[in-house]
């Protein structure tokens, strides 16, 4: 059980990240179809400063502190590239669709070429070690020995587990706060809803645009960074396996608002924790993989989330809440 | 200090390939209500926009109390003490009735966090004291247009403005409201607050302004004082020549029944009630049957219902004796129904398609325009060039135009030579002369009623009591998606409707 | 004369706005490469291992790479490639015919971006059922047909999920395409993964490989292309691309059904008043756009030697996507995508020659791909800008236009007043001729906001 819910976590945790970067620029007026190409070129950029860091020397004692300075490095990256976004969505007032999609393009092409420029292979990994052994928390984080239990409850919270979970819920509450509690978020909304409005009340519809979009731009980074440290052993092959696509759609089955995300990552995380582990599987611990058992091929439990989505979207499409003015390019001419 | 509190001298506010406000002179003095008057597309909305900081001008200077100021935005006009109503309202749909009036001016803590609480009292308290009763915590989206204005006006007041504009505030109100409204402009006044009123209805004008200030086709034509001028005078120098302010029209020979509408009910997409709640009425060949009320109490969705743009949940229309109630859009439209939207470019244009396409756009599947699903190119060109010299419509380019391109009025015009030249026995017209100048009013009026007088029946949905209460043969009143009352134009009284209009009154209950 | 007759309104053909089109596509390419040979001369100076030679060498590929006909000695030798040109063409097939999937959806006001799906299940279908009809010992090229016809079906069911969705639920086309796509992967690995007899056990280290059409003789015949390009892969496949592409454009531009799908496209609102079924044409046009996407995966492998890797539960491939450049670059015409679809696959070609002949690899020429996108995004900016610079001088805008406000005034008033108006053609002004000027930025916009008054989905 505890694995389960771990390993849920270790899913769901990128998607969450990335659904609220979507928020972020969504709530703002602009949609973020980027975000898959943001969160490679975060793996990527992750991977090349951790791998920085080990070149310079530190070492593996440092880990939480090497994760977290790269983190945010990476974050920062997320904001340049996504500022390619906010500038043709925002100045040049262009098909923001097209636009995304452009930097999903240039995105994995850019991070290929440079992988391969860089080591000659298709796939980047840590200069040495893996995620787990440098970032995973585990006993010996705390100085015991490995293979230490503090019991069930305890384990839950603190053994092998990424710290990035903890990061998620300061994220997650931050955001929530953001939107809805300081002067800065409400504004922002209002550019989402009516930027006219705002326009028209002395609100700046594109710094409040440029504001979603960058912070969009940091947390899909950030989304990628977990993503390749969590789940890919701390690689990048310009591929993070249509993650910021689904982001999307939680998003959007969140009804764009932080709670309702939460819930809904956590849901898709277990689908795809299911998916990834299902052979291995023991729900009641009675040594029975009872999903392998069943027989059911590999690729339906794949299938899965995407599938759902599309159940999820038919079911949820007449109560959805979307950002009145997203999509549209906002003139200050056309009053 | 002088003696205007705002001056605009001199405005010239160009825009590619054209002048928007030429050499506008504009002085508004303290305590005064002082009304821009001018048709659509005069110029004055852009003035307003100048003085707000939206756009800058190209020459010309704008003063406050004597002194040259600059304004680059709406920060600066609202540091000024300038607040606009805008025609279109400014609010934000899904926030609270607070969040939309403190929006721009929070008053925040530590942090940027909000202080919701001050604020509150604030809005309250001035709620209070000018009687503009509102809602907190309502959601805009939940409260009526009235409410919205009032939301509207708190906004400014919130601000500490005291040079308040209202940009055509009238055109969702009923009488009643409007003399509520001017009530309140004038206690607005009397404390010392200047109001300019933006409008082209000249009875409103001559009620409550001291002075007027007339554009047109955006140049300055002058200020006149109110108590010396009059209402044909001033529609003189707002078109620029002798107006006819009354439609000319024989009596009406009503014939036999086209339409029949019976206990058609039309769910709303906004609220969970039905936009149309079982109505009935009919309408006869030569006759004009005139559907009058508040936008948003349920036209729309009649029309909608009737043309088949939207889903009746129940309900029977019969047209020409035939049960259309569930039939098809084209069916109904080939059954003999012609529609002239209310939204023309939102239903009435493919904007992209050229002004030939356009013209085609019910008939493009008749044998005339096609064979075996091939369009005859030269068919079309010929059908277009003679709708083009037949109503006039003019574009830069004739047939290949493409129908963005083409001014309002003659977009307007190229759909109602579409729909007249189907020659079919029923037309539904949705605020026909919406947003159009003069010229083009008078022009599509006169249409309508030559279509009556053909023997067709017009069923004419319009806001503008005016056009009401001149144009057509029969009234009927919505509000809030029923008939309330049905009146002969000739009988009644702009009150009288007023009172059907904002649910005061209505006929019929006695009875049943 | 306010109101031309029809002719003389007529622009010169390098004014027109499809010459304008092809100006800023063309400038679109031009930026793209550029950025692509800053790249390859940044990345060469930055790079010990890199000389200056190298970096000349690899710009140089960058723009000629199919004419380049290897290395003579030291030096890269550039000339008339029959082998590259052919497999240019070769490889132009499936571009053209996913970029003509997103140009057709697009003309419908959709967005395509599952063409990737639908490649996949075309894909799945040629290959099934020309194995099976092929060991069956049925004529080839009835198995042909079969084989074609089974793959461009299976695609337009596939393209008609996101369009049922968006019909009746109005759902955004790019989610559900989205996740389509990966279900398609999924879907497609699992049938060959479930059905032994497909997997090429025959060759060694070929079993993730579906076995090659050529072997049960169900290939595309090569129509001269073997002649003219010899050596090459070129089949005929590229001319059924081409008289596609050519059939497309009637229909579009031709025809009631094209007048219809346009007219969803531009304005769905005023289709549905004007009696058009705008449900059932999005579902066709989805329909469609699935069907040629997946005749472009058909054409693809039915050259015979192509070898699919079939376990593509995590890969998508990329001609899905590249069907959105070739279709932007040609704004979304069905002849012009021919060229486009050329254009893309020149540029694989030159990333290949890259790959061989330089220290550089292939995936600059994605990037070039991908900010040619980027620049597509606000193509209409270069057109408005562009055709304010052609038009002038044309004598007077078009969007130039009489006021209406005398239309009552008799015949012989109205010329005096005609004359009049030109001259005061900048004076008399209409805010909604303003408007419509705004309007030619924001045409975007316009569909987006109609889109969400619907209280539309993603």
């Amino acid at each position: 059980m505890v694995f389960l819910i771990q390993q849920t976590m270790l899913y769901a945790v990128p998607l969450m990240i990335v659904a609220l970067a979507g928020v972020c620029a969504e709530r703002s007026g602009v949609i973020n179809l980027a975000l898959e190409g943001i969160m490679i070129f975060g793996a990527f950029m992750g991977v090349v400063f951790v791998r920085m860091f080990q070149n310079a020397g530190w070492t593996q004692d440092q880990g939480q502190l090497i994760m977290i300075i790269s983190l945010f490095l990476t974050g920062i990256c997320g904001i340049a590239f996504s500022m390619l976004l906010a500038f043709s969505a925002i100045n040049l007032r262009a098909d923001q669709t097209i636009g995304g999609t452009a930097l999903n393009m240039l995105a994995p092409a850019i991070v290929m070429f440079f992988i391969y420029m860089i080591i000659q292979q298709n796939t980047m990994g840590m200069a040495s070690g893996g995620a787990a052994g440098w970032f995973m928390i585990k006993p010996q984080t705390f100085g015991y020995e490995k293979g230490h239990s503090w019991g069930p409850i305890i384990d839950l919270f603190i053994n092998k587990v990424y710290l990035t979970t903890y990061i998620c819920i300061i994220i997650f509450v931050l955001v929530s706060i953001f939107l809805y509690k300081t002067k800065t978020g409400l504004r922002l909304r209002s550019c989402g809803e009516n930027p006219q409005a705002a326009d028209s009340l002395g609100i700046n519809v594109h710094k409040m645009r440029y504001l979603g979009v960058g912070l969009s731009g940091f947390l899909a980074g950030v989304g990628g960074f977990t993503f390749s440290m969590t789940t890919a052993n701390m690689t990048s092959n310009g591929d993070v396996a249509g993650y910021g696509f689904l982001a999307l759609a939680v998003m959007i089955f969140g009804n764009w608002t932080p709670l309702n995300i939460a819930f809904g990552s956590m849901l898709f995380g277990l689908f795809k924790c299911i998916a990834a582990t299902y052979a291995t599987l023991d729900i009641n611990g009675d040594g029975v993989y009872m999903l392998n058992e069943l027989g059911i091929s590999p690729y339906v439990y794949r299938m899965f989330p995407y599938f759902i989505t599309l159940v999820v979207l038919a079911f949820t499409s007449k109560s959805s809440r979307v950002p009145k003015a997203e999509g549209i390019p906002y003139d200050k001419g056309q009053r | 200090m002088s003696e205007y509190v705002i001056e605009m001298n001199h405005i010239r506010k160009e825009f590619p390939g054209i002048v928007a406000n030429d050499d506008i002179t504009l002085q508004l003095k303290k305590g005064e209500i002082h009304a821009l008057l001018g048709e659509n597309g005069a110029g004055k909305s852009t003035l307003m926009s100048v003085l707000f900081g939206l756009y800058q001008p190209e020459a010309g200077e704008i003063k406050k109390d004597g002194k040259v100021v600059k304004i680059n935005n709406p920060n600066d006009a609202t540091a000024l003490g300038i607040g606009m109503v805008h025609q279109h309202f400014k609010l934000i749909e899904v926030f609270t009735v607070l969040d939309n009036i403190i929006l721009g001016a929070e008053t925040t803590g530590a942090m940027g966090f909000l202080k919701k609480k001050e604020a509150r009292e604030k809005v309250i308290a001035l709620s209070e004291k000018y009687g503009l009763k509102v809602d907190v915590d309502a959601k805009v989206e939940d409260i009526t247009v009235g409410m919205q204005q009032r939301v509207e006006i708190l906004k400014m007041l919130y601000r500490d403005n005291d040079i308040l504009i209202f940009d055509e505030p009238t055109a969702v109100l009923t009488p009643q409201e409007i003399d509520e409204l001017m009530e309140i402009m004038r206690g607005f006044a009397k404390e010392g607050k200047s109001i300019l009123f933006i409008t082209h209805k000249l009875n409103e004008i001559m009620a409550v302004s001291d002075r007027v200030t007339v554009l047109r086709k955006g140049k300055y034509v002058g200020t006149v004082n109110t108590k010396d001028t009059n209402k044909q005078e001033l529609s003189n120098m707002m078109v620029g020549r002798p107006v006819q302010l009354e439609i000319h029209k024989k009596p009406a020979t009503p014939g036999e029944t086209v339409l029949k509408v019976e206990g058609l009910t039309v769910p709303s997409k906004i609220h969970k009630n039905n936009a149309v709640n079982n109505v009935s009425f009919e309408v006869h060949a030569g006759e004009i049957l005139c559907i009058a009320g508040i936008d948003g109490n349920g036209q729309t969705e009649l029309v909608y219902g009737i043309t088949g743009l939207e889903k009746a949940t129940s309900g029977k229309i019969t047209l020409l004796g035939e049960d259309i109630s569930n039939a098809s859009i084209r069916k109904r439209a080939l059954t003999g129904m012609s529609h002239i939207p209310e939204d023309r470019h939102k239903h009435g244009l493919v904007l992209g398609y050229t002004l030939e396409q356009n013209l085609v756009l019910q008939k493009y599947k008749e044998p005339q325009f096609q064979n075996h699903g091939f369009i005859k190119f030269d068919e079309v060109r010929k059908y277009a060039n003679r709708l083009i010299e037949e109503f006039d419509v003019r574009s830069g380019q004739g047939p290949i135009t493409v129908a963005r391109s083409m001014s309002g009025g003659n977009q307007q015009k190229a759909i109602i030579a579409r729909e007249l030249d189907r020659d079919e026995p029923l037309l539904v017209a949705v605020q026909p002369t919406r947003g159009l100048d003069v010229g083009a009013i008078e022009y599509i009026h006169s249409k309508i009623v030559e279509e009556r007088d053909q023997g067709h029946a017009v069923l004419l949905v319009s806001l503008e009591l005016e056009e009401v209460m001149g144009l057509s043969d029969r009234i009927l009143v919505m509000y809030e998606g029923e008939i309330v009352g049905e009146v002969d134009p000739k009988k009644t009284t702009p009150e009288e409707l007023g009172l059907y209009m904002s649910g005061a009154k209505r006929q019929g209950r006695e009875a049943e | 004369m306010p109101r031309l007759e029809p002719g003389s309104g007529k622009i010169k053909w390098y004014r027109s706005d499809g010459a304008v089109a092809v100006y800023s596509a063309l400038i679109s390419i031009l930026i793209g490469m550029a950025v692509g040979a800053v790249i390859v001369v940044v990345v060469g100076l930055l790079k010990s291992n890199i000389s200056t030679t190298g970096i000349w060498e690899g710009v140089r590929l960058v723009f000629l790479g199919v004419f380049s006909t290897g290395r003579s000695g030291s030096q890269l030798s550039f000339g008339f490639n029959a082998v590259n040109m052919g497999n240019m063409l070769f490889r132009a097939v499936p571009l053209i015919m996913t970029g003509l999937s997103v140009a057709v959806a697009f003309k419908t006001g959709l967005f395509n971006i599952g063409a990737a799906g639908q490649y996949l299940m075309g894909t799945m279908g040629t290959l099934s059922v020309g194995l099976w009809l092929g060991w069956a010992g049925v004529p080839t090229f009835i198995a042909w047909i079969c084989a074609f016809l089974a793959g461009v079906i299976l695609g337009g069911l596939w393209g008609a999920i996101p369009g049922l969705f968006k019909a009746f639920l109005n759902i955004n086309e790019v989610i559900t395409c989205i996740m389509t796509n990966w279900i398609a992967a999924n879907l497609v690995t699992w049938w060959f993964d479930s059905h032994e007899m497909f997997k090429n056990s025959a060759e060694g280290g070929k079993i993730g490989y579906v076995i090659p059409l050529k072997n049960v003789g169900v290939v595309t015949p090569k129509m001269f292309m073997d002649v003219l390009f010899k050596g090459s892969q070129a089949n005929g496949g590229f001319w059924i691309a081409v008289i596609i592409a050519i059939a497309m454009w009637i229909m579009m531009t031709k025809t009631t059904f094209g007048y219809e799908l346009r007219a969803c496209g531009a304005n769905r609102h005023a289709a549905k008043y004007a009696g058009i079924n705008d449900k059932k044409n999005i579902i066709l046009s989805m329909a469609i756009a699935g069907c040629l996407a997946a005749a472009g995966a058909s054409l693809y492998y039915l050259s015979g030697n192509t070898e699919f890797y079939w376990s593509t539960y995590q890969k998508l491939p990329a001609e899905g996507f590249n069907g959105i450049p070739v279709a932007l670059l040609a704004a979304n015409h069905p002849i012009g995508v021919i060229f486009s679809g050329i254009f893309m696959s020149m540029l694989n070609i030159s990333g290949i020659q890259l790959k061989y002949l330089t220290a550089y690899n292939e995936y600059i020429s994605d990037i070039i791909i991908a900010v040619i996108v980027y620049l597509s995004a606000f193509s209409m900016l270069f057109k408005t800008v562009l055709s304010k610079k052609i038009k002038k001088g044309t004598g007077g805008n078009v969007n130039d236009e009489p006021t209406p406000a005398q239309v009552a005034a008799t015949p012989a008033e109205q010329n005096a007043q005609e004359e009049k108006e030109i001259i005061q053609n900048t004076n008399d002004f209409e805010e909604d001729i303003l408007e419509d000027y705004k309007q030619l930025f924001d045409q975007n916009a316009e569909i987006a906001e109609a889109e969400s008054e619907e209280g539309g989905q993603k």
